[in-house]
């Protein structure tokens, strides 16, 4: 159950990655990786590869240090922000706790600069068509 | 193979990545040899305090926490490796196997929850990804609401993930009241 969405525009909130296990795509490598179709970005945390729906993420950002080791942040929206979706999605889930950040070291330059250009890509359209939608319900 | 049941190509998981092996769980406890050598875990029954299974994506993982905190991830398993399983933990190990359940939904909000070593980040009910404190190196209060971990980075134990975490936060609300903030 992730709401009953009666007639009004979904909230970022009630927007799910996967609704099943097996929804989730092999992945040959444990790699930051970006699931188009899905609207997904997963992570290798712990072995496992962990998907966060774009919707969540606020911004991505990369650097690279003088050994050619390369990092890349990724924060996501947490209560308090500027988005008033998040002060409704904190009034539904009040006394959640939020993972706010994240940060990966990485030995691939390359891949890192893809993946923060994806995820920016991805968000813009994510967040044009969910605006398009709540103003198309209004 | 009187004693027990062998699995080949089983990755035990962790902080660098995966690592491919070969499991058996006989009745003293269980055993994981690297494949080619190098690293092995072996666990003796007595320090066995919970099985776990958990769906994951096309294959089953065994989770095994013992007596100081410890807990190792085993991923590669069948559906019928899960039943005759679970029967023969629960016979020779004399632990009941319990189900736990995968969050794919990809929020970000939710639980923690600490047992042993082990902090799991729980998405209505369901574990979304955990992490050991073990590996922690430093963790911080950031302003009043939020908590950073920061993960060591191990450059020894064979990682094989391209992308390592080294930094992680989480932001607690006033709201919440599982974790009262200290006054002082």
């Amino acid at each position: 159950g992730t709401g009953d969405g009666r007639g009004a525009a979904k909230a970022s909130s009630d927007l799910i990655a996967y609704k099943n296990v097996n929804d989730v795509p092999p992945s040959r490598e444990l790699m930051i990786q970006i699931d188009q179709k899905n609207e997904a970005i997963l992570l290798p945390i712990y072995g496992s590869m962990v998907p966060f729906h774009v919707a969540t993420v606020k911004s991505v950002t990369s650097q690279q240090d003088s050994n050619k080791t390369c990092y890349i942040r990724i924060i996501f929206n947490v209560p308090g922000g500027s988005f008033s979706s998040h002060d409704a999605n904190a009034l539904k889930f009040q006394g959640a706790i939020y993972l706010k950040e994240v940060s990966f070291r990485s030995k691939d330059p390359r891949h890192i600069s893809e993946v923060v250009q994806m995820i920016k890509n991805l968000r813009r359209q994510v967040t044009t068509r969910e605006s398009e939608r709540a103003e198309r319900a209004t | 193979m009187t004693d027990g049941h062998l699995f080949n190509n089983i990755l035990l998981g962790g902080r660098g990545g995966t690592n491919p092996g070969q499991l058996k769980v006989h009745s003293g406890g269980i055993a994981w040899k690297k494949q080619g050598g190098g690293k092995v875990v072996e666990v003796d029954k007595v320090d066995i305090v919970g099985v776990t299974w958990m769906k994951v994506p096309r294959t089953y993982q065994l989770g095994i926490r013992i007596k100081d905190g410890l807990f190792y991830k085993f991923t590669g398993f069948r559906d019928q490796d899960v039943s005759s399983l679970t029967t023969f933990i629960q016979n020779n190990i004399g632990v009941t196997p319990e189900e736990k359940q995968l969050s794919v939904s990809g929020r970000n909000w939710g639980e923690i929850g600490l047992n042993g070593n082990m902090l799991a980040f729980l998405v209505g009910a369901k574990q979304a990804f955990e992490v050991s404190l073990a590996d922690v190196s430093q963790t911080q209060m950031q302003g009043k609401n939020d908590v950073v971990l920061e993960f060591h980075v191990d450059d020894t134990t064979g990682a094989n993930e391209k992308d390592s975490l080294v930094e992680m936060s989480f932001h607690i609300p006033n709201s919440n009241t599982q974790y009262v903030g200290d006054e002082a």
